[in-house]
């Protein structure tokens, strides 16, 4: 359904991106783990087009595009198959949760409104905000923000969710109830491309998970190849750093 | 001398403001024009000063710095006798246009600069990440712009906006200076006729209409900010 | 004037507005020594909401802010000349007051508006610096006045100094209006050499000129004053 070919990002002299290939099958939960300055985000960005690939091709279901060189049409026309779930959450200051989850229905799919409504709320109930809808992101806790920011992304129905970090500018305490909506939306069929840090997601909840360092994709398989049989050594260095004592958990 | 309160007699304040206050007229409307070329050139500058071009970028910058060392009189006269001077040049006769004309041109120059920053800061002050959300959910980078980006830069914007106003508003108090007759320009008729008495009384008259007409335009402002500002409140949950 | 710029006046005249200069700067340096002290202690009283100074500074400063300079300098050279010849007369002092250098009326009335508007920088400044500050100097036992002098001026300077740039500027800037009390400041000087010939384009762009230059000087002192304070900040941090 999502397949990128050989991904290229630079940013001045610095390579962040040195050839990245990735294919996502409709219903994938893919997570995408590695260091930090890996390029995990940078990927991301180029698929959504937020950042400008220097070179690379992307297949959205029938739809062909160079990364580096697609029209504004094609732009538009992916980022309508595709939605964003921001690390610090990027709802629109300006509007109330059910406006931020409406925003992209009634302007950029021009939905009545009405029904665009009625979506939206069955969004947030789905992330369990029922009570918030006219609040304004100030008046929500970051997990709360975050979950709109999920419901937003829900609601467009998009043919994949892209997902950076979403609970890494969390509380430790917020991280939990962000995770089981996530856990819902991937049980639900939802097509997710997820970075994380948070290796209990990947390992439960995804169904490939990637290894990249260093602008490459280092390693892939399902959870169980990366987390109980890695093969290479930079992948199985990255997992004793981030799963020091609990490795043996994930056996 | 004569004694003071001979010469101070407060009923003068009075008196001078009805025969002032229709003058407003011609420093509102001198204003007004001056404000509605002024954003719309404020609004190019800061285009340029945000932009990717480096040329544009100096060069509005370059004005700003210019206009902002610029005393508003100096550039006042500047545009008075220059105007009309560098119009020769292409055959055109200016010397004989309204002076509310180069009033305008003036103020507009200066409005322009000051709007520039104000757009520019408030523009400056809304995270990247608002664009970037509005076209991950399908929003083309105009609607973007047009329902998230500007309505929380414009709440950013209004006190300077405003603040933009109030020294319009008083900078343009120099016009007399090359003869137009606003409220200042009247105050001064009125004085000399009155032989140059009671100046004292006409000019705290002016200073009443002006103070009241800065505080006006402030609580204004402080009103629009709040209508304006949703989503503003920070009564943070967390 | 169609015969285009008379370049001997042009250059001639710069000389003249540039001899304006000494006395623009020293209208605009005693009226800093006066406003700095004088704004920074009245802030003072709007911060700790001193009973009538509180309330006649938010007058004063909203009077200042509210009405254009010129119009202050109206009243201050139509009303110090009453006030003063009163007092004179009553004890047969024997000054005219039409005698006085214009520079007194220009001191008043520079002073008066710029001391207004540090008030509202320094008292803006000084509410940025966190009340924790304060407490933390005296719970290890300085003094208030130590505090302020210590440990609560230094941080508020660093925030006061653009603002205090922007007014250094403005005040040079509405020197320019001393010629309504025939101060032979910049601008005065100028006009004066262009009556003559009626090279007013001419002596308008010398005026323009000396004050960019005068007022980018004035601009980049403070930017390199400010990298020192601010340099001085994370140094002793
Ligand atoms: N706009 C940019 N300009 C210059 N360099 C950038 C930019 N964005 C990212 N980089 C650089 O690219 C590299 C990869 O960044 P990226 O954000 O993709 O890493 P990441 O894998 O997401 O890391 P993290 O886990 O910390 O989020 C980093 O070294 C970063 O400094
Ligand atoms: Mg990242």
């Amino acid at each position: 359904m999502l397949k990128i070919n050989d991904i290229h990002k630079s940013f001045g002299k610095n390579e962040i991106l040195k050839g990245v290939d990735l294919s996502i099958d409709k219903g994938d939960v893919v997570v995408i783990l590695g260091p930090s300055g890996s390029g995990k985000t940078t990927l991301l960005r180029c698929i959504n087009f937020l950042e400008r690939a220097d070179s690379g091709n992307a297949t959205f279901g029938d739809l062909q595009v160079n990364l580096h060189d697609a029209s504004k049409k094609d732009i538009h026309a992916i980022r309508q198959k595709t939605a964003f779930v921001f690390q610090n959450y990027n709802l629109f200051n300006n509007k109330t949760a059910i406006e931020n989850v409406t925003e992209g229905l009634i302007i950029g799919r021009k939905i009545p409104k009405a029904d665009a409504i009625a979506i939206g709320k069955k969004a947030l109930d789905k992330v369990g905000l029922s009570d918030k809808y006219d609040s304004y992101p100030s008046q929500l806790s970051g997990g709360q923000q975050q979950r709109v920011g999920i419901a937003r992304a829900v609601a467009l129905n998009p043919d994949i969710i892209l997902f950076d970090e979403p609970t890494s500018a969390l509380d430790p305490e917020l991280v939990g109830e962000v995770l089981t909506v996530m856990k819902n939306i991937a049980n639900e069929g939802t097509t997710m491309l997820v970075v994380t840090h948070e290796m209990s997601f990947a390992k439960d909840v995804a169904s490939h998970v990637i290894f990249m360092d260093g602008g490459v994709v280092v390693e892939e398989g399902s959870s169980h190849d990366i987390f109980v049989s890695p093969k290479e050594e930079r992948t199985k260095k990255f997992l004793k750093r981030v799963l020091p004592e609990d490795y043996t958990f994930y056996i | 001398m004569r004694n003071m309160e001979k010469y101070f007699d407060i009923s003068y304040i009075w008196n001078s403001l009805p025969v002032l206050l229709p003058f407003l007229k011609v420093t509102f409307m001198v204003a007004g024009l001056s404000i509605v070329f002024g954003t719309f050139f404020g609004l190019i500058l800061a285009v340029m000063k945000l932009g990717k071009s480096k040329i544009a970028q100096k060069t509005a910058n370059f004005y700003t710095t210019i206009l902002r060392c610029t005393p508003s009189i100096v550039l006042l006269f500047l545009v008075y006798y220059g105007v009309p001077a560098l119009a020769d040049n292409f055959g055109l006769y200016l010397h004989d246009l309204n002076t509310a004309v180069f009033v305008v041109i003036t103020f507009t120059l200066q409005f322009a600069a000051i709007m520039s920053e104000v757009i520019r800061s408030a523009y400056e002050s809304i995270e990247k990440g608002q664009f970037e959300a509005a076209v991950s959910v399908g929003l083309s980078p105009f609607q973007a712009y047009r329902r998230i980006i500007f309505p929380q830069a414009l709440v950013v914007g209004l006190p300077n906006f405003g603040n933009g106003l109030i020294a319009l508003l008083q900078e343009g108090s120099l016009a007399y200076t090359i003869g137009l007759i606003d409220i200042v320009g009247k105050a001064n008729l009125i004085i000399a006729a009155n032989y140059n008495t009671h100046a004292l009384e006409i000019f705290i008259a002016l200073a009443i209409v002006y103070w009241v007409l800065s505080i006006l335009i402030e609580k204004f402002f402080g009103k629009l900010e709040k209508v304006f500002s949703k989503g503003k409140q920070t009564i943070n949950t967390n | 004037m169609s015969e285009g710029l008379n370049y001997t006046f042009l250059i001639d005249t710069f000389f003249v507005a540039l001899s304006g200069v000494p006395i623009t700067l020293f209208v605009t340096i005693v009226a800093l020594l006066v406003a700095l002290p004088l704004g920074f202690l009245l802030a003072l009283t709007r911060i700790n909401q001193v009973p009538v100074l509180n309330w006649f500074s938010r007058i004063y400063v909203s009077f200042v802010r509210g009405t254009p300079i010129i119009i202050q300098i109206f009243i201050v050279y139509a009303s110090v000349p009453l006030i003063l010849s009163l007092f004179f007369n009553r004890y047969n002092i024997n000054i005219n007051v039409y005698d006085i250098n214009p520079i007194w009326y220009a001191f008043i009335v520079f002073s008066f508006s710029t001391t207004a508007i540090l008030i509202e920088v320094f008292r803006s400044a000084l509410s940025t610096v966190n009340k924790g500050q304060l407490e933390a100097a005296q719970s290890v036992g300085l003094s208030n006045f130590q505090a302020y002098r210590r440990i609560i001026i230094p941080q508020a300077l660093v925030v006061a100094m653009p603002n205090i740039c922007t007014a250094t500027v403005n005040l040079i800037k509405a020197t320019s209006l001393g010629y309504a009390m025939s101060l032979q400041e910049i601008t005065l000087k100028a006009k004066v050499a262009a009556n003559a010939g009626y090279n007013y384009v001419e002596a308008y762009i010398d005026i323009f000129l000396v004050y960019i230059i005068l007022c980018s000087l004035v601009e980049y002192g403070f930017k390199l004053y400010e990298k020192r304070l601010r340099r001085y900040k994370y140094a002793s941090a």
